[in-house]
């Protein structure tokens, strides 16, 4: 698995995870998110069941597992946490944060000893080890309830499900050509993101934000410039447009 | 121990199995009641002559209403095997999970630190396995307490057949013929306990 250290500075690091070899071909690929202080960690959207044992052998590269206090789901599909049941295996003392509509169904994935803490629709801030982590509602984008999260010292956006594609896994981890980019994700915003009104609320939020890094959680991760250009082409895309029946 | 782990957690599907054949059972003891009825009416008309009759057609209401309570005892054992044996299973799959991540973790410097949740997993999976060990036990003994019952009813049949044949001839033909449906259904039942005990011992 990929292991790419995106932001470190006195109080705390990024880490990705992508690009899993291990992984069943018809698995979708996603990314992983680790921020670690000196005592806690917190694991954004920590993958599904398949691709635990790979999560497992890599975080442990970079901290003991006890040291992982925080899970953050941002929303309840499989490919999201369905490791849930594992990881409340290995860490029966943390904290699972996830949005509160899905708590009933999150805990079929088993959680007997992770404290699952819902989030409301609002949002909040959640403090760890001295940082604080924004949870930015995200609801429609593309789950009914969902969140991204921002960290305002390290400017990372995560943004879930949004910028995000089915990409394959040997396709970069960071956007190289944004043109090329774009067309391989503009179907599955426009499938996946069912709300015009939810798109243009989550634009709302996210544009207030300064962002360094825009980090999805399935595809590439933006930076720089493809930033702007990545919330322009979403802001023009006409979403929940892609169904098609004979 | 992962060779083990797979005889033993595929129960789920055994227990489903097991229950489905005791449908039949449950028919076949309900066949024995009707007739048991049948021949206590027999019994009720031809009075004096059949008396020694009585106790045989007591023993077949025994005998039905015992095999169905059993088969309620078994269907709820078969049922806790059958979740007993999917809790194995996650747990066989929880240990497999921690062992492929020890593997893939190579020379992490942490890579001890999930040593404590593995350890708990193979503690947790061996302590299922118990469970569920436990509950294929008793399933055994159940199935083997229906047996050895119709093995006892043969004997009866053999006796209620010799006495059919000392009952005057106006009612000798229906005596025999509710010796011959019982024999039958005892005879039936047997075939599918035998049936489900080498489906629970097959794996």
């Amino acid at each position: 698995m990929q292991t790419v250290k995106l932001f470190e500075c006195a109080t705390h690091e990024w880490i990705v995870f992508g690009r899993d070899p291990d992984k069943g071909e018809k698995i979708v690929d996603t990314n992983q998110y680790l921020i670690k202080t000196a005592r806690e960690a917190v694991l954004l959207d920590p993958g599904g069941i398949e691709l635990f044992s790979s999560m497992l052998a890599s975080v442990v590269h970079y901290l003991p597992v006890e040291q992982i206090t925080h899970l953050f789901a941002s929303h309840q599909d499989p490919d999201i946490i369905s490791s849930l049941g594992l990881w409340d295996k290995t860490l029966p003392h943390a904290t699972l944060h996830a949005p509160w509509i899905w708590e009933g169904f999150l805990r079929h994935y088993g959680c007997n000893n992770i404290t699952y803490k819902p989030i409301a629709d609002e949002g909040g801030t959640f403090k760890m080890d001295g940082i604080e982590l924004d949870f930015i509602p995200a609801h429609y984008m593309h789950s009914s309830g969902n969140f991204s999260v921002y960290d305002p010292v390290s400017k990372i956006l995560f943004s879930g499900d949004v910028g995000g594609g089915l990409n394959g896994a040997d396709d970069p981890l960071f956007v190289e050509d944004f043109d090329k980019h774009i067309k391989q994700i503009k179907t599955f915003h426009q499938r996946w993101m069912p709300s015009e009104r939810a798109k243009q609320a989550w634009l709302n939020r996210v544009r207030k934000l300064d962002i360094d890094l825009l980090c999805p959680q399935h595809g590439a991760i933006y930076q720089g410039k493809d930033i702007e250009r990545f919330l322009d082409w979403l802001e023009d895309l006409e979403v929940g447009t892609a169904l098609r029946l004979s | 121990m992962r060779q083990n782990t797979e005889l033993k957690t595929t129960f789920f599907i055994t227990a489903v199995a097991v229950s489905a054949r005791l449908g039949f059972v449950l028919k076949e003891a309900k066949n024995i009641s009707l007739e048991a009825m049948n021949a206590k009416a027999l019994v009720a008309r031809a009075g004096e002559n059949v008396r020694t009759f009585k106790p045989i057609t007591d023993y077949m209401v025994e005998l039905a209403n015992d095999t169905i309570r059993l088969v309620d005892d078994i269907n709820r054992e078969a049922l806790g095997i059958s979740k007993a044996s999917l809790i194995a299973l996650r747990g066989n799959e929880a240990v497999n999970h921690f062992n492929g991540a020890k593997q893939k973790a190579g020379n992490a410097i942490y890579r001890d630190s999930f040593e404590p949740a593995l350890r708990s997993a193979e503690k947790d999976l061996h302590s299922y396995q118990q469970n569920l060990l436990r509950n294929v036990r008793r399933l055994n003994e159940l199935l083997e307490e229906i047996e050895s019952r119709m093995l006892a009813a043969n004997v009866v049949t053999s006796t209620s057949r010799l006495e059919a044949a000392t009952v005057s001839k106006l009612y000798r033909a229906n005596f025999e013929a509710i010796v011959a449906k019982f024999e039958q259904a005892a005879k039936n039942i047997r075939a599918i306990v035998r049936e489900c005990r080498k489906v629970l011992n097959s794996k």
